[in-house]
């Protein structure tokens, strides 16, 4: 090693890692959880969408960055009446396989997540199609039984993925697809890697050849792990506590976004005194969200007044609707006949660290009317069986609980009486089922507007606020989503600055 | 002997049945149902009806242990929920990870603590005594999570000498291997190591205090092999029977420091498993870790019967 000739080498080899500087190829980002597999056609999990959607398999419709619906495999689509759509697809998109998509694989794939022999978990959004016929490879016809304005978001959605119809054995541990990247190996327990899609049907996309994703559980060793350059971003389950050092490190850029994840305290609807809407709003007036905000989440977020996100078109901000007034509020409840207050259970899941700080600020602030809460943490398994109630139960058992409701376009919710707010209002479900009917975009928001008015006048739940969007990434990363309109780790369009 | 290994071997199947029929009844009847989990808050109560029927949830629990045991006599644990692999080729991938980690430990928590337990031992009652006693208080006391994550600052985040974390695997060679271990080993160990001091400490102190130790100083027999020879060799046995325990206190520790350094070993894979209710791969890791501590106690026990030659089983 001593000889002239290697210390040359080196030497040239240290030159050209100077002069070249290109920027970096590869990119080694965080998760939290790992995938329960990777099926996006048989598992709602978060964690599986947040790799695989947009990333390795992808959809007719895509939610873009800024929660728009726009045309991806498909073109462009063609409706005369909002019952009959037309897509016409990109032509020369490629599976991984190396096989070209057609309007085959299209029906195979919609008509599969219809099947109820599959586990696919959200039938119900393909439930008004009535049939699909192919054209010709690259024109395909979906006939609806009647307008359904959330059909294309549908089809937007990760479950509405499209892979070929050969791949269908292996979607769980290996799916193929036609996204930018091409999973190239899924260590368990510890990462998945991608590798570049040569062929993919964005020109120039993408400019990473290679994405490793790292599943680290405990947020101060991913903070540790950005720190010594081991990960260069972390994009989901960091907290606002574990941003705010970041924010001051120069080296670091933290985005702070808006997501669809609306965090609620809901109320048991079935269970005295919450049967009582005065009561209900009392609960809501006695809150001062503005105080909850700074101290759960560090000031991060926005302040909600209904269930509609503010990525939403029909986002209309009520945020200042049933505003922080105790007078109100005690007057409410001796008006509901609970002049001195009453004794509550909140049960939160210490899974979700923010749902337990802000019980605890609320606690603090519904004790001031006399409410008295007393906070129990439950585990998360006990959480959704007791709490969220699926059968075999049938009562919801709890007074108040916080969670975040993550799903876009989730106000249907309030409109199922067995939902386990157990909010039963005709006029809500009447609105909602109108809204579900009309496809004109302006009726439609006059009836969103309507329902979130009405939300706010019954107070079924206590709307908090919106959980942001946290991620931070190395400087000189470039492409990550700002909002997450969509539960995708979209790494399509990143790619590093060039270094000087 | 013979005897005495067969009732141990016996001990060995009932234990392990017992462990088996534990976990197989404990996690059913905790409330989180797996199809539940598996689908969260979003899938429809039909689809977790379907998959409950598919992971064959809905059939009696004693048919369900019956076929569960059956197949495990074969070696098959069946097939993990969320990775849709066999719970036996999961827990087979894991152990190049866990063993050398435990091993590791274990070997630093011999070498540290031996050696600092004897000198303790024979400083008794002096300077070098007391300031074992407050190290040994002080490593009891420091939980390895944070322990772990100090060492992450110290040598990762400010020294830059070692990963944060995340195991690349063997494949990378066997430096890099080690490295990524090495961190975690310690974490681990330190607490082990500070109870093994005090455990050889005492045990030394005790022997010390015998006849025969006496006899071996009056006969002017060097104060080095009165320790080294005499007293040690008797010590061994309460520390053998310590270290072996701590073999099992290792192996559960090693579930949280996997999780603060990322590592792909059995205690991640078990809390992952736990937490989405991943029932075959519970079971097949509880009884595969409830088997390797029964086995390294049988172990210890006849470490007993080398080591002294007056134990004798009948």
């Amino acid at each position: 090693m001593r000889s002239p000739l290697s210390l040359a080498l080196v030497g040239l080899g240290l030159t050209l890692a100077i002069v070249g500087a290109a920027a970096p190829t590869d990119l080694t980002v965080q998760v939290t959880t790992e995938p329960p597999g990777l099926d996006l056609t048989a598992t709602p999990a978060s964690a599986t969408a947040a790799v695989v959607h947009y990333n390795v398999q992808e959809c007719l419709v895509k939610v873009d960055r800024h929660g728009k619906l726009v045309p991806w495999l498909a073109e462009r689509w063609h409706t005369a009446d909002g019952r009959v759509y037309t897509f016409f697809l990109k032509r020369g998109v490629k599976f991984h396989n190396g096989r070209e998509l057609k309007a085959a694989d299209v029906k195979f794939a919609i008509e599969r997540a219809r099947n109820p022999e599959t586990r696919h978990p959200h039938r119900e959004h393909y439930a008004s199609i009535q049939e699909i016929t192919v054209k010709d490879d690259a024109t395909i016809t979906f006939i609806l039984t009647q307008p359904n304005p959330d059909f294309l978001l549908n089809l937007a959605r990760q479950g509405s993925v499209i892979y070929p119809r050969e791949a269908v054995e292996t979607l769980k541990s290996a799916p193929v697809g036609t996204g930018p990247y091409v999973l190239a190996e899924w260590v368990r327990g510890d990462r998945i890697v991608f590798r570049r899609n040569p062929d993919y049907h964005v020109a120039g996309l993408p400019r990473i050849e290679r994405v490793t994703w790292r599943f680290i559980a405990d947020p101060n060793a991913a903070l540790a792990g950005l720190k010594a350059g081991d990960i260069d971003a972390s994009l989901f389950g960091l907290g606002p506590e574990h941003v705010t050092g970041l924010r001051k490190d120069g080296r670091f850029t933290v985005i702070v976004g808006d997501t669809t994840n609306d965090v609620i305290m809901a109320m048991n609807n079935l269970r005295k005194p919450y049967t009582d809407a005065r009561v209900r709003r009392a609960i809501t007036h006695a809150i001062d969200k503005r105080e909850v905000l700074e101290g759960a989440m560090f000031g991060m977020g926005k302040i909600l007044g209904s269930n509609v996100d503010p990525l939403n078109p029909y986002y209309v901000d009520l945020a200042g609707a049933l505003p922080y007034d105790q007078a109100k509020a005690r007057k409410l409840l001796a008006e509901a006949g609970y002049p001195n207050g009453f004794e509550a259970v909140l049960k939160v899941s210490p899974q979700y660290p923010y749902t337990v700080r802000t019980g605890e600020i609320i606690a603090h602030q519904l004790s001031r009317v006399g409410v008295r809460v007393r906070i129990e943490q439950i585990e998360w398994g006990q959480w959704l069986a007791r709490v969220y109630c699926r059968p075999p139960c049938t009562t919801p058992e709890y007074d108040l609980t916080i969670i975040g409701h993550a799903e876009s376009w989730d106000l249907g919710n309030y409109a199922n009486p067995k939902y386990y707010f157990r909010y039963d209002s005709p006029e809500l479900q009447e609105l909602y089922r109108k809204s579900q009917a009309t496809v004109d975009d302006k009726a439609r928001r006059a009836l969103y507007v309507q329902m979130q008015r009405r939300l706010v006048e019954d107070a079924p739940v206590v709307f908090l606020y919106m959980h942001p969007r946290l991620a931070v990434a190395r400087k000189g990363l470039q492409g990550l989503w700002q909002d997450l309109p969509a539960l995708s780790g979209d790494l399509s369009e990143v790619s590093w600055a060039p270094t000087k | 002997m013979r005897r005495h290994l067969l009732r141990r071997g016996a001990a060995f199947v009932a234990t392990l049945f017992f462990v088996s029929v534990l976990v197989f009844v404990v996690i059913r009847v905790l409330p989180g149902d797996p199809a539940q989990l598996i689908m969260g808050t979003e899938g429809s109560p039909e689809a977790v009806a379907r998959l409950r029927e598919a992971l064959g949830l809905n059939r009696p629990l004693a048919a369900q242990y019956v076929d569960w045991a059956g197949r495990a006599l074969h070696g098959d644990l069946g097939v993990s929920i969320q990775y849709d692999l066999p719970v036996t080729r999961l827990i087979v991938s894991r152990l190049p990870v866990t063993v050398p980690l435990t091993l590791m430990a274990a070997a630093f928590m011999i070498v540290i603590a031996v050696p600092l337990g004897l000198y303790a031992a024979t400083r008794h009652r002096h300077a070098g005594d007391y300031v074992t006693m407050v190290l040994s208080q002080l490593g009891i006391a420091i939980p390895a999570f944070w322990l772990g994550l100090l060492l992450i600052l110290l040598f990762s985040v400010r020294l830059g000498w070692l990963q944060s974390g995340g195991f690349e695997g063997w494949r990378q060679g066997l430096g890099a291997g080690l490295r990524s271990l090495l961190l975690p080993a310690i974490a681990l160990g330190v607490f082990q190591a500070a109870v093994l001091i005090r455990a050889t400490r005492s045990a030394v102190l005790d022997v010390l205090g015998e006849e025969y130790v006496r006899t071996a100083r009056a006969k002017g027999v060097p104060e080095v092999s009165v320790i080294g020879k005499h007293a040690f060799r008797n010590a061994l046995i309460p520390v053998v029977t310590v270290a072996g325990f701590q073999l099992g206190h290792l192996l559960a520790g090693s579930i949280v420091l996997e999780t603060v350094f990322a590592l792909p070993g059995l205690g991640r894979l078990a809390l992952g498993a736990i937490a989405a209710r991943d029932l075959p791969l519970v079971q097949g890791v509880t009884v595969f870790v409830a088997g390797t501590i029964v086995l390294v106690n049988f172990l210890v026990d006849l470490a007993y019967g080398l080591l002294d030659p007056r134990i004798r089983y009948e």
